[in-house]
């Protein structure tokens, strides 16, 4: 077996409490949810912390509601119960999509989407597919909340803006319009997805009024670019001409490396198949 | 041949009778070494070399021995007054680094504490200093004039039969092993060929994933040794335990309970002397339990580079075969000796070839040690065989499965010179394969088949015993070496047992594994348990039923020759008793027992090797996405011609879950190396097969021709559905696209950049 | 790393029962059933919440024991392997249709098949074979090919079609 160093646990009862445990342990400390990917990393002895504070003891954080442009998921509910939420389900189905299929039912069942946005792993599938729907997060610290969209708060690999004595709250997504058409696609061998691409589109009849692309996995964060977004509005037929220029100009984005997942001409080239399938997808 | 009942007459055996380990295994209550806890146990951990090659210079344990919890440090300087080098084809494996680490890995000491985080924790606190040393990762690398030399002494040899102790360690280069099988002229054949094919072939290196990684815990005092161990092959642990603790056979003892999966990646002895060395040592039971990231640097296969040519005559006659294999074997021989002379046989095939050459070394590298696994050297040579066949058939116009057939092996045909005779009908097992597969039906668009084949000289060597005891209320305890690993020992020898004995299958226990109890087996492993333990218990049944036959004459005062044996007893005229009757009127108490034994030796119906052919035909039915190069197998078949299945559902079980297996290496599993550094050693990183990849139809066919050396003509099954599936993967992949990948495993990347490159063409 | 130790005072309930123990705070939930507990039915392979060796239930959700700490189970419904059988021995359909099935060999992913397996079937007791195989992928099989496994689960569910063996 692998021993976990060990560590104590605090329950803070409020996200003020919360902040003051972290920002009193410093670098010792670290928030603590589901634990899927802080304590293999810990187990492995990638990591050590003296204290773990459980944001799950904070209430309210585990909670999903409808406001009036958002759909709110607080940073302690787990995939699972997006996957299997009728909230999410109306106002956002390819979130519900997405968390199906991420990692595995155990995994699922007490991984958070919060935990998975703070931990900044780059083989995301909630990281490219909330960019892509211009989602924003809530941070919270002794001085305050702020928010962050997902572009701010994922610096790089496991890097995020969130400061040691800060902790997320909650997930807002837009909610989904009668316009709105996404999908998010994965092409995953191992473990981990290869590349998962998310693609946001507006439409109007034939029209893309607009659209949203992020490729995620390939590179540190999940990229994108204004550019990208431009080459994928107009009519559908010449955007579907197009298409293999977005995705000749995502790639170049994202910039991947070779690594185990495989090489980066061929990640390159999986962008243009997976932005091709994504696209059919969306509007199907 | 043990063949008096036919298909049909049998009672017990050739029956889908449920696993005898069932109930225990789905409540949680079967015991596995891992679950096992001693009164005094302690716990070790390992640290593990950095660098591929260095001297040590200096281990400084001060520190982590004086933690609190911690019993001590063992470290290579430690060893002094046992013989800390083992080995079962040469003794070049010390228990723990001497003076120098040969690759990134590698024990270099380990801790012995009051628990396992108690010892995890001290590990950091050893201070060992290196010089580095240039390391050698590759063939090439090993073959270069100037190669640094990874063993530079002649070893003395191990256990394996027939071995001499000739590696070339010492003698100045790395080759491990060569080996060579010659006969016809090869190069006259290859002139006067009407058409050849030729190419070269990678199989990568592997992991066997058992999901049980290595455990083992030792009790050392001054009774002797006991070890507590997954390993597949007690007797062959105790072997070079004895020899490192200088003890007679009889205080050393193996106990191996429930073993969590082997494939081969349990042969041979591992940690076991390295528990036994902490527990010597420091005076205390030792449970050492690797993780499985550790599992994975302590074996795996070995690879193979393979150079193969193939020749047809202008009827279509196969009539030449050759071949250059160099395989890596890391930095330690193991088993992979054996393994080099199996996958030197095996590249011959289930065909009858006239001029063979093949040539096959393999190298001593900074790399963790290979040796066996499932199939033994025969998935590594099957690859390049098996698509030449492919290939020669496509050059010259005929059909693949005709071709086949065409040049299959006939049953009796002393195909492979000197050794035991063809047994099997590899052309039956095709047709079943291709009717399966609808083989004249073209395959819907995208998708392609292939059928291929293999057959193996059983690696099995027959050196088995066993004893039955037939207790006075006529239930009976089995006596066995053969190790319950899952592919169902613990099911298939009470069903020969009950079968010979006339009695229920309930009634028919078994104690396995315990090298102070049960008698000597030399392995569990080559598919070898069936045939020869099978045979073993078969011949001690019927040694016991003699010697009741003799106990009924002396109670019942009549001549044995006036005693008819019948299920489950005996008739004397108008008399029958049942064995328990026999046995207590005996002994003139309900109580005491009868003893039957048997010893298997390279006798007999086994005085030829192979003691069996195991000869298997698989085919499958892919698509390929075009655009990201992945593979789904969308049907299997296996055809495996076992002779007799004692239990038919275990018999497809292993054809299936040895298929699998070999989906595996031929989609996905490779484990890479960057420099001396393995890059995936975790399952995050290494893809094993899943519930996804799984075939949407199966078809497991079994093949009873009862022409087989072992009970009632079973012969051994469970490896031989792995060899030729990365074949058929890669001629699959050839009939859909045109693309011939002679690069295991086909991963989509893989693919994907074949079919880039055929269309830049 | 802290020289603190904090005990956990850990209630729960397992397999129908209540139990108390002290643990560790890094604790694993694995650990404290097999080292504290005695319940060697959980089994720990890849450390790495991919395998699905260590399964159980943590109400009626699969969860990977080896990396999740005990300290969460505090308050909660757990079940192992062990809890599933009737206490006359009675095997749970799931139990009994692995045997029946073949649906493992050397046994050491079973105890954590077969609760995934039940957390499957708890919610979906009519999956299809998709949605069998959806749920089950997260745990690895070595000997079986895994043909077995979801026969035996079809079985169950009442979806299998053909016989295997009679």
């Amino acid at each position: 077996m692998m021993p976990l160093r060990r560590f104590t646990i605090d329950q803070p009862k409020s996200v003020k409490e919360a902040a003051e445990m972290l920002a009193h342990h410093g670098e010792n400390g670290r928030l603590y949810a589901g634990g899927t990917e802080l304590l293999l990393a810990m187990k492995h002895d990638l990591l050590r912390y003296e204290h773990l504070v459980d944001v799950k003891t904070v209430p309210d954080l585990n909670t999903i509601s409808v406001g009036n442009n958002n759909l709110h998921i607080g940073a302690t509910v787990t995939h699972r119960a997006v996957e299997r939420s009728a909230e999410a389900r109306e106002h956002c189905p390819v979130l519900v999509d997405m968390e199906h299929n991420v990692a595995n039912v155990r995994v699922r069942a007490t991984g958070t989407l919060g935990g998975n946005l703070c931990f900044a792993e780059p083989h995301s599938d909630p990281a490219a597919l909330l960019l892509a729907l211009g989602a924003h997060v809530h941070v919270a610290g002794k001085n305050g909340e702020r928010k962050l969209n997902i572009d701010e708060l994922i610096q790089g690999a496991y890097e995020t803006a969130i400061a040691p004595d800060e902790l997320m709250t909650g997930v807002d997504i837009p909610l989904a319009a009668k316009s709105r058409r996404a999908a998010y696609m994965k092409f995953q061998i191992k473990e981990r997805p290869t590349l998962g691409l998310a693609l946001v589109l507006d439409v109007d009849g034939g029209n893309i009024k607009s659209a949203r692309a992020v490729v995620g996995s390939i590179s540190p964060k999940p990229a994108r670019s204004d550019q990208v977004d431009k080459i994928l509005a107009g009519s559908r037929a010449d955007v579907e001409k197009r298409l293999a220029d977005a995705a000749q100009e995502l790639a170049k984005v994202a910039d991947p490396v070779d690594d185990l997942e495989g090489s980066a001409e061929y990640k390159r080239h999986l962008v243009g198949v997976f932005l091709k399938r994504a696209f059919i997808k969306a509007l199907s | 041949m043990q063949q008096e009942k036919k298909k049909g007459d049998f009672r017990v055996v050739n029956h889908a009778i449920p696993r005898r380990d069932g109930r225990a295994k789905v409540t949680g209550r079967a015991t596995y070494v891992s679950d096992v806890k001693l009164v005094g146990m302690a716990w070790a951990k390992v640290l593990r070399s950095p660098y591929p090659h260095a001297k040590i210079i200096s281990i400084d344990t001060s520190k982590a021995a004086a933690r609190p919890g911690v019993y001590g440090v063992l470290t290579g300087n430690d060893l002094e007054g046992i013989n800390p080098y083992y080995g079962h084809a040469v003794k070049d494996h010390p228990l723990l680094a001497i003076g120098k680490v040969r690759y990134v890995g590698e024990p270099v000491a380990a801790v012995v504490a009051v628990d396992e985080r108690t010892a995890f924790e001290a590990l950091e606190f050893i201070e060992v200093k290196y010089e580095e040393l240039k390391p050698v990762l590759t063939h090439d690398e090993a073959m270069a004039k100037d190669a640094p030399l990874l063993h530079d002494r002649v070893f003395e040899a191990g256990a394996l039969r027939g071995f001499e102790g000739d590696t070339t360690a010492g003698k100045g280069s790395n080759i491990c092993q060569a080996h060579h099988i010659q006969w016809g002229n090869v190069e006259e054949a290859f002139k006067n060929a009407a058409a050849v094919v030729e190419g070269e072939y990678y199989f990568p290196m592997t992991y066997a994933y058992a999901m049980e990684a290595y455990v083992a815990i030792a009790d050392v005092n001054d009774n002797g040794v006991t070890v507590y161990s997954s390993a597949q092959h007690p007797f062959m642990v105790r072997h070079d335990l004895k020899a490192i603790f200088n003890l007679p056979v009889s205080q050393v003892r193996l106990v191996v309970p429930f073993v969590g999966g082997g494939y081969g990646s349990k042969s041979y002895t591992k940690i076991e002397p390295l528990a036994a060395a902490c527990s010597w040592k420091f005076k205390r039971p030792v449970k050492l339990q690797l993780t499985i990231e550790e599992a994975m640097l302590t074996t795996r296969s070995d690879d193979a580079l393979t150079w193969m040519r193939t020749a047809v005559d202008a009827n279509g006659k196969i009539i030449a075969r050759q071949a250059k294999i160099l395989m890596n074997t890391g930095a330690y021989a193991e088993n992979s000796p054996l393994v080099v002379e199996k996958s030197t046989n095996r590249c011959v095939g289930p065909y009858s070839i006239p001029n063979v050459q093949i040539d096959n070394y393999s190298f001593y590298t900074n790399t963790v040690p290979a040796s066996s696994y499932r199939g033994f050297g025969c998935a590594q040579v099957t690859l390049p065989g098996e698509s030449q066949i492919d290939e020669l058939a496509a050059k010259i116009g005929k059909d693949s499965y005709e071709f086949r057939v065409m040049n299959a092996a006939k049953n009796g045909e002393e195909f492979f010179p000197k050794m035991r005779p063809f047994e099997g009908s590899l052309k039956q097992d095709l047709d079943i394969a291709a009717k399966a597969l609808r083989w004249n039906e073209p395959a819907p668009k995208g998708r392609a088949k292939s059928i291929a084949c293999s057959t193996s000289d059983a690696g099995a060597y027959p050196l088995t015993s066993t004893a039955i005891r037939v207790h006075a209320d006529g239930s009976v305890t089995i006596l066995t070496g053969s190790t319950e690993l899952g592919q169902g020992s613990h099911t298939v020898l009470p069903q020969i047992a009950a079968e010979e004995l006339g009695i229920p299958f309930d009634k028919v226990h078994v104690m396995s594994s315990d090298t102070a109890i049960t008698p000597y087996d030399r392995s569990t492993g080559a598919s070898r348990t069936t045939t020869l333990m099978g045979s073993a218990m078969i011949d001690a049944c019927r040694e016991a039923i003699q010697q009741m036959v003799a106990m009924a004459a002396d109670v019942l005062k009549v001549k044995t020759e006036q005693i008819q044996v019948i299920p489950g007893g005996i008739r004397a005229g108008e008399i029958q008793l049942n064995w328990s009757q026999i046995i207590s009127k005996y002994y003139a108490l309900p109580d005491g027992e009868v003893i039957g034994r048997a010893y298997i030796r390279k006798a007999g119906r086994f005085a030829q090797i192979p003691v069996f052919w195991e000869t298997v035909s698989t085919g499958v039915e892919v698509a390929i996405d075009e655009e990201t190069g992945k593979i789904d197998v969308e049907k299997l078949v296996t055809v495996g011609d076992v002779g007799l299945a004692i239990n038919p559902a275990l018999a497809e079980g292993q054809d299936i879950g040895a298929a699998t297996m070999g989906l595996g290496t031929g989609l996905y599993e490779e484990l890479v190396y960057e420099g001396s550094q393995l890059m995936n050693g975790s399952i995050l990183e290494y893809r094993l097969p899943r519930f996804k990849d799984t075939a949407k139809e199966i078809e497991l066919n079994l093949v009873e021709n009862q022409d087989g050396a072992g009970p009632y003509g079973a012969k051994g099954g469970g490896e031989g559905s792995l060899n030729s599936m990365a074949a058929n993967i890669a001629n699959a992949v050839a009939r859909a696209t045109g693309v011939r990948i002679r690069h295991a495993p086909l991963t989509p990347e893989r693919v994907w950049r074949a079919l880039k490159e055929q269309k830049a063409k | 790393m802290t020289d603190v130790k904090q005990i956990v005072n850990l209630k729960f309930t397992l397999n129908g029962k209540a139990v108390e123990v002290d643990c560790e705070a890094e604790e694993t939930l694995a650990e404290v059933l097999r080292d504290r507990l005695n319940l060697t039915g959980t089994k720990i392979s890849c450390e790495v919440q991919v395998c699905g060796a260590c399964t159980v239930l943590v109400d009626g959700l699969p969860v990977s024991s080896c990396t999740l700490l005990a300290y969460e189970a505090r308050g909660k419904n757990v079940t192992s392997i062990e809890g599933l059988a009737k206490p006359d021995g009675t095997l749970h359909p799931i139990q009994q249709a692995f045997i029946d099935e073949f649906a493992f060999q050397c046994g050491f992913c079973t105890p954590g098949m077969i609760l995934a397996a039940k957390a499957l079937l708890d919610e979906n007791p009519k999956p299809s074979r998709d949605e069998i195989v959806h749920f089950m992928d997260g745990n690895i099989c070595r000997c079986t090919g895994y043909v077995p496994i979801v026969r035996a689960i079809q079985k169950v569910a009442g979806t299998l079609e053909s016989k295997h063996h009679k």
